[in-house]
């Protein structure tokens, strides 16, 4: 898991994301009053606390078919995940790219905020809807008005005040749902939940979608976001992406990011806020990672504390490369004896244990009559390994004491072929990982026909 | 890898490969040799489990390469793809480290020059301490992540985490065969 999943690791703690489409039509006299009105709520929003929350506003002018822009943005693939991305990275929450399409373009009036916290991010084809959880929307029914997939629920409202009012309520009473929405994968997002209880900072991401020359209109997706990771603050809260131009430009998959107002707009600081966002995204694994570094603010502690970490465990692989050469003579220190050893101690029955720590596991006691069955200890492991993981238990009866253990003499001097090996290995973790719970009582005593004295505590390779 | 408990058994049985190998070359060792051999083939083993696909495996094993006694180490644990990770290995961290030294001149001329200008203005900023405080921790942990002289910012938090996720597989397995040995040596 760890080599390839671990992208998929820091990508998979993804929870639905309240997106709030907004599909309008409206005049450029429309749209600029509305943007008004947005960026003073903007302000108000500030100071309230929200939860993961992103509106997603989209303005589309009646003259332009929404299947171009729908189009244009499925078939950018980069540019998904890229918004993906930057969605995580705001909120530490997954976002899917809300379906544009669903957005119908004769909605008439201003398609306001939706209000719906239903999963319509998901894409139809996304893999992650086995793991998002479709969220129930929590705004009047009357309102809503979902279209044929059911994904998308578009809300038209006339007063924008008035839904972003409902949208707050709405959000308030959603905060509940989202600290108990169950997620199967991660614990993270319940660590993403408890940090939301004690630092909730509020992003703010707008998006620009700028559209197609031949209609020299624009498309303006402002997607608000509240990020609940604490190192995203330091971060610059504020980004603003833009969608390529027109969809009838053969190449469509770059991305422009764009600089809310005041802050910088050439091209490194663009890159630079990108860069930091990833880094911080990073940052927030990393923290999940570190044991004590989810209550440390601020890079430079968070630095602190993975590097401690780091050293820690190198320190204790110092020690126990350490230990181990302290403990054992010889470097290769008989591994044989070890695997037994430990394949011993991974079963639970108490005598079995205690058998082996009498048995002491004597090799010098060992008969050298044993030695014969040499081939016979190779022909078996040779076999399944599963099957072989479970008959290597005791082949002896439990009630004899056991005073010498021959099988360790006997395997040592088996010459070691590589397969052996993997063989060897591969009993000893079937046995350390599925024979957890199972006891040796009911393995037959296996007697060998030619041992008379073979009552002695035995493995069988 | 498909799970942590399949690295952890590709772990272990490169290890005790490159233990026997390590055995098999010199037999008689003092506490210190035996201690350092021991670390470097768990070290190894677990870059090679790691299949040579981070940045930091593939400098552990570039570096290991490199040195004679240790190189025999490193073809028997890595086996058959031993030519291609230490090729790979050290292609990749020869350019990293060109990368890097162009970079550290950069830096050179730029501290240079920053230094002229901040002696301009006499004051400290608050955002600048963090700023070096930050900067002083990143260069620690490069030097703690293998190869991490050659990375930038994001690369190396990306690797430390696979590091640090290699690491704790690696004392696990290591744990176990350390309580392993004692309690046979306790008998």
């Amino acid at each position: 898991m760890m080599n390839t999943a671990l992208p998929e690791m820091l990508h998979c703690l993804q929870t639905p994301e309240n997106l709030a489409g907004n599909g309008a039509d409206l005049t450029v006299l429309e749209r600029q009053r509305a943007q008004l009105k947005w960026l003073q709520q903007q302000q108000q929003q500030y100071q309230q606390i929200y939860f993961s929350e992103s509106q997603f506003n989209v303005f589309l002018p009646p003259t332009t078919d929404a299947l171009q822009l729908q189009d244009l943005i499925n078939n950018d693939t980069t540019l998904q995940k890229l918004v993906n991305r930057s969605m995580k990275a705001d909120s530490g929450l997954a976002n899917e790219w809300p379906d544009f399409g669903k957005y119908s373009t004769t909605s008439t009036g201003f398609a306001g905020q939706a209000t719906s916290f239903a999963s319509n991010g998901l894409e139809p084809n996304s893999l992650a809807m086995g793991h998002c959880l479709s969220r129930t929307s929590s705004c009047p029914p009357a309102m809503t008005l979902p279209d044929g997939e059911g994904r998308d629920s578009v809300f038209i409202a006339s007063v924008v005040e008035r839904e972003r009012m409902k949208k707050r309520k709405a959000d308030e009473a959603q905060n509940p749902m989202v600290t108990v929405s169950e997620d199967i994968r991660d614990k993270r997002v319940k660590v993403d939940a408890e940090e939301m209880e004690s630092k909730i900072t509020e992003q703010n991401t707008s998006a620009t979608i700028s559209d197609t020359p031949p209609t020299t209109t624009t498309h303006n997706s402002n997607k608000n976001d509240n990020a609940n990771n604490n190192n995203n603050r330091e971060a610059s809260s504020d980004t603003s992406k833009e969608n390529p131009k027109a969809p009838q430009v053969p190449k469509p998959d770059y991305i422009h990011v764009r600089a809310r107002r005041g802050q910088a707009t050439d091209s490194h600081s663009l890159a630079e806020r990108v860069r930091r966002e990833k880094i911080s995204d990073r940052m927030k694994y990393l923290q999940n990672l570190v044991p004590g570094c989810n209550k440390i603010t601020g890079k430079a502690g968070m630095l602190d504390e993975i590097i401690n970490y780091v050293q820690s465990l190198q320190r204790q692989v110092e020690f126990l490369s350490m230990k181990l050469a302290a403990v054992n003579p010889r470097i290769d220190f008989s591994v044989d004896n070890l695997f037994r050893k430990e394949s011993a101690q991974t079963f639970p029955a108490p005598d079995c244990t205690g058998n082996f720590s009498t048995a002491g596991l004597s090799s010098e006691m060992a008969n050298p009559a044993y030695l014969q069955f040499n081939p016979v200890h190779q022909v078996v492991s040779l076999d399944n390994p599963q099957e072989m993981a479970l008959r290597r238990t005791f082949s002896a009866p439990m009630a004899v004491p056991a005073d010498t253990f021959n099988e360790t003499a006997s395997f040592t001097q088996v010459p070691h072929s590589c397969s052996t090996w993997e063989n060897d290995l591969q009993g000893l973790y079937n046995m350390g990982f599925h024979q957890q719970g199972r006891s040796s009582a009911g393995f037959p005593p296996h007697a060998f026909p030619g041992m008379p004295e073979a009552n002695n505590l035995k493995m069988e390779m | 890898m498909a799970s942590p408990s399949s690295f952890k058994q590709e772990l272990l049985k490169k290890w005790v490969l490159g233990l026997q190998s390590c055995c098999s070359m010199a037999k008689d060792m003092g506490i210190s040799e035996r201690k350092k051999a021991i670390k470097l083939s768990a070290d190894l083993a677990m870059a090679s489990a790691r299949d040579g696909r981070t940045c930091w495996s593939r400098a552990v094993i570039a570096n290991a390469s490199k040195q004679n006694e240790s190189k025999i180490l490193v073809q028997k644990i890595l086996g058959s793809e031993c030519e291609r990770l230490v090729k790979a290995s050290s292609i990749g961290f020869s350019s990293c480290n060109k990368r890097f030294t162009s970079k550290r001149i950069l830096r050179r001329s730029c501290s240079s020059l920053r230094r002229i200008r901040r002696s301009a203005p006499k004051r400290v900023q608050a955002s600048s301490i963090a700023k070096r405080m930050v900067k002083k921790r990143t260069q620690l942990l490069k030097g703690l992540v293998p190869g991490g002289e050659s990375m930038d910012e994001f690369s190396l938090i990306e690797e430390t985490l696979d590091y640090i996720i290699s690491l704790r597989a690696q004392i696990d397995v290591m744990r176990c065969l350390a309580d392993a040995s004692e309690r046979l040596k306790s008998q």
